[in-house]
């Protein structure tokens, strides 16, 4: 049974994202279990034509847990929500898989993770992508908006991860494609409450 | 969770291997949100979308300041200006 979260906690839980997450933004490398940027790519299987496609800097700042694209397609034509986009990779390579008409949009709410995504978006020349600050717990979009919802080792670090889902639910069009990486919590959470919200962003 | 949230066809695919700490496997899930057309056929309970619909239906065409049959024959009028073929 999850335990309440309060607001402190939280508080707690946001800046400890967002510190962690302002540093992510300058660079992944070091800050993470597992390779990120093209090593963590190509370990996860990506497909090498279209990282082909992304300058080297772009594919440096990758800091996925899984390849979101293995489960199912996107289509060309298709509007795709990535949830906690950070600096957008899947985001982009989700706007060239739907390839215009199709686009993309990636939330996310570190500003600075948002600001990498936007200067990936402009040396990758790609059109069809945007981003914008939005929490996965209240996403600013209509009922039934898009094709296709992914998300990359992020709901993980949302308080509310039911309201995330009703939300994801919500904003997908019926038939739509539910598409997640993330960390499940394989042994018992800390008892103590306060550890467990300091090592939430673990 | 994501039943609960209304998705249908869940799946936990796979263990990435990117685990974030020694707690912690990354998995790979999907799953769907059920087109229209099926939400009848998925539910049995009589509750849902559909029966929601239904209400909406009776409540819409339920006598009020207008009667039933003028609300009909407006809906009736309606569809026919839009060409809206059965």
């Amino acid at each position: 049974m999850e335990e309440k979260i309060t607001q402190e906690d939280r508080n707690r839980i946001q800046t400890g994202i967002q510190g962690k997450y302002r540093k992510v933004a300058q660079s992944p490398e070091g800050l993470f279990k597992y390779p990120t940027g093209r090593a963590g790519l190509e370990a996860l299987q990506y497909d090498l034509e279209i990282l082909k496609a992304l300058p080297d800097s772009v594919v440096a700042s990758y800091c996925g847990v899984g390849n979101p694209f293995f489960l199912d397609s996107v289509n060309p034509g298709d509007t795709v929500l990535d949830i906690g986009c950070g600096a957008g990779v899947d985001t982009l390579i989700a706007a060239l898989m739907a390839g215009p008409p199709g686009k993309a949009v990636g939330v996310d709410v570190v500003p600075e993770m948002l600001a990498r995504a936007e200067e990936n978006r402009r040396l990758t020349g790609i059109e069809n992508a945007a981003f914008q600050q939005a929490s996965g717990e209240k996403l600013p979009f209509e009922d039934n908006s898009f094709d296709v919802l992914i998300s990359n080792g992020a709901i993980n670090l949302i308080p509310d991860k039911a309201a995330v889902l009703k939300e994801a639910w919500r904003v997908l069009k019926p038939g739509g494609r539910l598409m997640i990486a993330d960390q499940m919590l394989a042994g018992a959470p800390p008892r103590d409450p306060a550890v467990r919200i300091d090592k939430w962003a673990q | 969770m994501l039943q609960e949230a209304g998705f249908k066809e869940v799946e936990q695919v796979a263990e990435t291997g990117f685990n974030s700490s020694p707690t912690t496997q990354a998995m790979l899930f999907r799953a769907r949100k059920l087109a229209a057309f099926n939400l009848g056929k998925n539910d049995p309970t009589g509750k849902g979308a559909m029966a929601d619909y239904r209400s909406f239906f009776e409540r819409v065409y339920a006598e009020g300041a207008l009667d039933r049959k003028t609300k009909h024959l407006i809906a009736l009028g309606a569809s026919l200006a839009a060409g809206c073929e059965p």
